[in-house]
Formats: structure tokens, sequence, C-alpha cells
């Protein structure tokens, strides 16, 4: 286990953001003031259905820029869908990208940018700091409130021919720009609220304990979790409440910023392995394993685990116990074994989730066997 | 500061939270692109030249950079170009020159205009003969050299069919002059030299053309003739260089240059001295023809009258023979009516005598005969 101080050197890398209610619209300006003539419009069928694509792009021609959509584009972004992406950005002369949507539009979005920088498959770049052109300017809209991949530097990509994700962790695949505007998020699911919201607390519980953490990070990381537990259950009340939504989408903010910075840990290790082999809503997957993953890990910290304990409140005893209530309070229930995992599989997603490099930050070190043990808590 | 409307206050505000028009924060990518923009625009140009430009690593040898005229005299895609050291493109026969070239020119390849030509190799085997201009550079840290290849096919072509007129000109057996718009010979073929008794063809050139003429004025009156009319063929007397006359036929035209602006005249010579005799023989030939005809009209008359006088005096002899003689009488007056209808039947032969023996004048005294007017006009 890393001792830490608060003398220990920290970077803290922010990227520009800007938002309030009416953001979405500064999209035109800020390409044109990049220099973008043409632009990627990176986004997938439900946001466009959901008119927030046809939104930024209106702003777009406000200001003189011309774009081309892409929107072939699912869950869990493939490396295939990634590498059309880039296709289509250099068969159109494009000279930026925007990216409107959850995390998938924006990671697919980063890994545009960077293979169509370097011509190279985006699978090369797996890893920590192994891009060496940067991307072009990307601006981010995000129309969920978790995945935070608009100020991160992280990018997940799922290889399909190996069925698992691969991390691409750079500050070259940070946003230039934020957009963050509360409006589109009216238009998330119950299930999309639920599913980012708890990837938005398993952010910043996992950053709060993490060996990288800082006392910048650690400003965040709390503000996130105070914001998305106290506002979570009420936006499901009130999907349409411009100032609760604007609550999670800070929230999500705070927790990007702290993440982006002080990485995460063995819940969103062990998530990517199993989003990657099972193809799952990578919110469902932290939803599912993150109050394990706190108990496995409470030893190594207890009074930070304590601290976000307090936060959350009622529930239970262990802070632990506390997450497991308040995902059951929002109406997740079920067990990894519910959503099709099976029980011989777990030792190959515990070997893929102890070489993630979200592994590194984790307060305690986990062997193999370790991390098979919490899946099968969660089976 | 102090006047500042509320609206003007809201703006300012604005723009200390960040959220001006221009409220943005340090980014290259703009200028990069105008910058890109401006390269790609060079290249452009570049790409617009038909000589073939080649920018060469010095320490490898190999292309770093290539135009597009390279890329399609070559018919190799860029990629494949800049894999190749530029050596490989030059065709084998010159490449050892070539090595040995750029070695002894070392020093001075930093100097412009080294010029050489040699054939570089296509993709497909075809040699394109080439000037190739090369000169050494220094970008950064790096050295290179920077190769401008012309495409001199046409030139050789041009080159070629000019020697094969000119050989033309040198071996035509008329004499050949070119001279310039005041006169002067700029050219004499080998004919012409030897038809005005000049030893050597390149003795002719700068003298004027009068100096080849019995009649000085010729000369000039042919030059302003052809500024003014397309071409024109007379016969007159040359000059040779002992002062010797002679009788030629010459035919001038005017050479222009595209534009239709005269550049020369040429005159082509020919040595007519032989037609004139024969002419001159055939005049005298036919008015002596005509001369004894007209002569052999008179002798007809002249036998008449002895004949006259015979028949009279036979007629007053009574003898037998006087009838014989009376016959033979008629006879020969017979033959002399014969010999007169001949006469009057040989209408057609007298005229066309007369004509051509004593009718015209000698020709050398016409001194202007224009190829453009009518007969009728002499
Ligand atoms: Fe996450």
């Amino acid at each position: 286990m890393i001792q830490r101080s608060q003398l220990d050197l920290r970077k803290f890398v922010v990227p520009e953001f800007i938002c309030g209610h009416g953001a979405l619209q500064l999209a035109g300006r800020y390409a044109r003031n990049f220099g973008m003539k043409q632009v990627l419009l990176v986004t997938d069928p439900g946001v466009r259905a959901a008119g927030w694509a046809g939104a930024v792009g209106e702003s777009l021609v406000e200001a003189g820029v011309s774009f081309t959509v892409f929107d072939s584009i699912s869950v869990n972004p493939r490396s295939r869908q990634v590498m059309a992406g880039m296709e289509t950005y250099l068969a159109e002369e494009c000279n930026g990208i925007v990216a409107v949507g959850g995390g998938s539009p924006m990671d697919c979005a980063k890994g545009i940018g960077i293979a169509s920088s370097n011509m190279r498959d985006i699978r090369t770049f797996e890893g920590v700091d192994r891009v060496p052109v940067p991307a072009p300017p990307l601006i981010c809209i995000p129309t969920t409130a978790g995945s935070s991949a608009d100020v991160s530097q992280f990018a997940i990509i799922t290889d399909e021919e190996r069925k698992r994700k691969i991390g691409i962790v750079s500050k070259a695949v940070v946003p230039d720009i934020s957009l963050l505007d509360p409006e589109p998020l009216t238009t998330m699911s119950r299930d999309l609220t639920v599913d980012s919201g708890i990837d938005t607390l398993s952010h910043a519980v996992e950053t709060y304990v993490s060996n990288a953490s800082s006392p910048m990070t650690d400003v965040h990381a709390l503000e996130a979790i105070r914001l998305i537990t106290s506002t979570l259950p009420a936006v499901l009340e009130e999907p349409d409440n411009l100032n609760l939504r604007f609550s999670t989408l800070l929230a999500s903010l705070h927790a990007g910023l702290a993440f982006s910075n002080a990485s995460v840990g063995a819940a969103h290790a062990m998530a990517h392995s199993l989003g990657g082999a099972y193809d799952l809503v990578h919110g469902r997957c932290n939803a599912l394993l993150l109050e394990h993953v706190m108990a496995a890990n409470y030893e190594a910290e207890p009074e930070r685990y304590n601290r976000i304990g307090a936060i959350i409140g009622r529930g239970g005893a262990t802070p632990a116990e506390k997450v497991a209530a308040f995902r059951r309070a929002l109406g997740v229930t079920e067990t990894l074994a519910a959503v099709g995992v099976r029980e011989d599989a777990i030792p190959a997603l515990a070997e893929a989730a102890y070489n993630d490099p979200c592994m590194v930050t984790n307060p305690r070190n986990f062997t193999c066997e370790d991390i098979e043990r919490i899946y099968m808590y969660a089976f | 500061m102090h006047s500042e409307s509320p609206e003007d206050r809201d703006a300012l505000r604005e723009k200390i939270i960040g959220l001006g028009e221009t409220s943005l924060h340090k980014s290259y990518y703009p200028e990069l692109q105008s910058r890109l923009a401006e390269l790609e625009r060079f290249r452009a140009l570049l790409d617009q030249t038909y000589d073939a430009i080649f920018l060469i690593r010095a320490d490898t040898g190999k292309l770093a950079d290539i135009n597009a005229s390279a890329r399609q005299y070559l018919g190799y895609s860029r990629e494949e170009l800049l894999a190749k050291p530029f050596i490989d493109l030059i065709s084998p026969q010159q490449k050892a020159w070539l090595v040995e070239f750029v070695q002894k020119s070392g020093d001075q390849l930093s100097k412009p205009g080294q010029t050489f030509t040699a054939p570089l190799v296509s993709r497909s085997g075809t040699e394109i003969p080439m000037e190739i201009t090369v000169r050494s550079v220094t970008f950064g840290a790096e050295q290179y050299v920077v190769a401008v290849a012309r495409d001199i096919t046409d030139r050789i072509r041009t080159e070629r069919e000019l020697r094969i007129k000119e050989s033309a000109l040198e071996s035509s057996t008329n004499g050949i002059l070119i001279a310039d718009l005041t006169g002067a010979v700029m050219y004499a073929n080998r004919s012409c030299a030897a038809m005005f008794g000049y030893e050597r063809a390149d003795a002719i050139a700068g003298r004027n053309l009068e100096a080849f003429f019995a009649d000085p004025t010729v000369g000039e009156k042919v030059t302003v003739h052809l500024l003014a009319n397309p071409a024109i063929v007379q016969e007159t007397v040359g000059l040779r260089s002992n002062g010797s006359p002679f009788h030629i036929q010459i035919s001038g035209s005017v050479v222009q240059n595209d534009a239709g602006q005269p550049l020369c005249i040429m005159l082509i010579v020919m040595d007519i001295t032989d037609r004139i005799l024969n002419e001159q023989m055939k005049r005298e030939t036919y008015a002596q023809l005509g001369k004894n005809i007209e002569q052999f009209a008179i002798l007809g008359d002249h036998i008449r009258n002895p004949l006259q006088v015979i028949v009279g005096y036979a007629e007053m002899i009574d003898d037998p023979f006087a009838k014989r003689i009376l016959e033979q009488a008629r006879r020969i007056d017979d033959l002399v009516a014969e010999l007169d209808r001949g006469w009057v039947e040989s209408a057609n032969v007298r005229q066309f005598l007369r004509r051509h023996g004593e009718g015209v004048e000698p020709s050398e005294e016409v001194f202007f005969h224009f190829s453009n007017r009518k007969q009728e006009d002499i």
C-alpha cells in the first residue's frame, strides 16, 4: 500500500468548461474560434432522435461552420466504429470534432481525434501516455450526467475482436472545452439517469480513496458525493426540473475533475472487464460492484470511507452498506448472475481487471484471487 | 470608464466571466490551420509547374519531398517515390557519371545553376530526357539537395528537326540567301556561294543584297516589295564576286514569326544563263525561218515574170515544139501556184515565227516581272 502525504507531487489538469442553461448554443462560437471549418459532429442515434445533435448543428450553421454527422456508435463504442469515424473525418476533410451525447459518443470522438491525427489504429494507443500527436480540437456537449468524459483524460474503447475494453489514458484526449447545459439531461430515460448517476458516485468514491488523490481532488470528490446522493432520488421524481438536473451535472463535473486527475480504482477496473465481455452498460456494472469493492478496500482507508459514509448518511452501518441501500432505493436490485454473467467466466474477468490501468490507483493491491472473490460477492 | 452605460458594464462583466465572443484560452490551432492552408496553397503552386521538383536528403540521397509533376512524369505514387534514392530514377548509363558530377562539383552545389542533362526513368521504364538543375540547401540543421528537372523531349525533337531543315537548305541545288529586313545577308548555302563565285558560304554573310545584282538597287526593291507582298518571282542579272554578270531568277518570300511579323526574307536563286541563251538562239532561228519563207514567196514572183516571157515567145512560134514548151511552162506555173497556195496556208506559221523571232524585245530589258501582275500589265 502506498503511503500518502499532502506534500506529495500532484498535477491538476482542468479543461475549459462553461456550465449553465444555454451553454449548448455556444458550440458554434467555440468551433469557429478554434478555427474549425468542417466539423465531424459525433453523436448517437438516441441523442440525435432527442434533437440535441440538431440543436448543436444549428448553432454550428449559425456560426458559419459546416459539419458532417457521424452517429454509427453503440453503447460501449467499438474500435471499428472509431476507425469508421476516422475514415469519415478524413474523407470529409474535417478539422475539428464536436461530440454531443453520453460517454459513448464522447469516448468515440476522442478516439477518432487521436486515430486521425496519428493515422494509426485506435487499439495501438492502449495504456497511459501513448498518444504522440495531439488530437484536433474537441468540443464536448454531454447529454448525460455521469461519464465526465467531457473533462477527463480517459477514453474507453471496446476491442470487439478480443471482447475487452481498452483504456486510453492521456492528456492528449482531454477535450478543449466542455459545454455543460442541463437541458439535454431532461430527455434521459429513468434507467440512464440512474446508471449515469451511480457512475458519478463511483467516480467520486473511488477517486476519494485513490492512492493518487490530492487535496484538490478531495474537494471535488466529496462535493460530488454530496451532490449526487442528495439529488439523484429527487431527479427521478422530477425529471424535467432543470435545477435538479443541473445539480447532477455539477456532481458529474466535480467527480470528473477529481477522477481525471487522481484516477479511479478496482470497481472501474472490474466494470471495464465486465462491460467488455458482456456489453453491459458501464454505470450498471459499477452499480453492481461498487459496494463490494468498498467493503474489500475499507481497511486500507477507513477514515476516508467513514467520511464518505457520513456524507451519504442513512441506509446502513458501513459505508458499503449505505451505498448498497442507495442503489436499491434507486431500483437497482439485480446481481451479476441476473444480468447474464457466467460463474466460470469470473477468473478471466478478474485477470482482465487485474491488468486494467485503473487498478494501479486502487488503495489496496488486489491479487487476481481477491478480485475473483469480489466478483463472487456481486454474483 | 466613468461614463460607461449599464449595457457596457454588462458586456465587460460577461468578458471578465469569460463569455465574451473572443474570451479564448491560448490555442495555436487556428494559427496552425491558417499556416497549413498557406503551405497547401504554396504546394498547389509548386504542383502547377511543369518542372519536376525533388527535395533530396543530402545524407541518404533519398527523396524527402516531390511535387505533382515529378509524380506525373515518373508514374510513381508519392509514397513510392519517398522511399527511393534519387539516383535510382536516373538512367543506368548516366548513374556513374552523375555520381562523379556530384562529387566533383561538391562545393559548387551551393551556387545556383549547376545544370546537367540526363534521362530519368519512369515506372514503366520509359526514359525521359531531362535538363536537371541541382542546388544544395539547408533547412534547419538538415542538408538537402533540390533538383529541378525540365522535360527536354520537345527541345531535342525541335533541334533535330531544325538540323534536318538546315542540312536541306545547305544541300539544296538552288542558291538560298536569307537576309534581314535591312538587306544584310544572314545566311547563304553552298550552292549560292558557288553560283556567285565565293569560295565559302560564310564569306557571304554580312554583305548587303546589293552586292549580288548587276543593278545595285534590285536588292532594296525586292525587300520593299516583300514587306508589302508575300512573294516575288523575278528574272534579273546577278553579279559574281569577280564582277562578271549572269542571268538569274530569284523567288523571294518573307519569313514571319507566329504573330505574323516579318523576321527576314528568303531568296531562292537559280542560274538561268543557259535558258536565256537557248531562248536567244531560238528567237534567231525563228527569224531566219520566217525570212526564208518570205524569200521563197518573192522567188515565185521572180520565176513568174521570165515564165510569162517564155510563154509569149512560144505562142508566137508555129512549131510542134512550141506546144511542148507551153505545156512545160504551164507545169512550172502550176508549181508556182502551188507554192503561192502554200504561202497563204502558212499564214499561221509565219505569224508564230514573227512573234517569236522578231516580235518581242529581249527579256533582259524588262526588269520587273511581278508574280502577282497579269501579263498585259507589263
Ligand atoms: Fe465510470
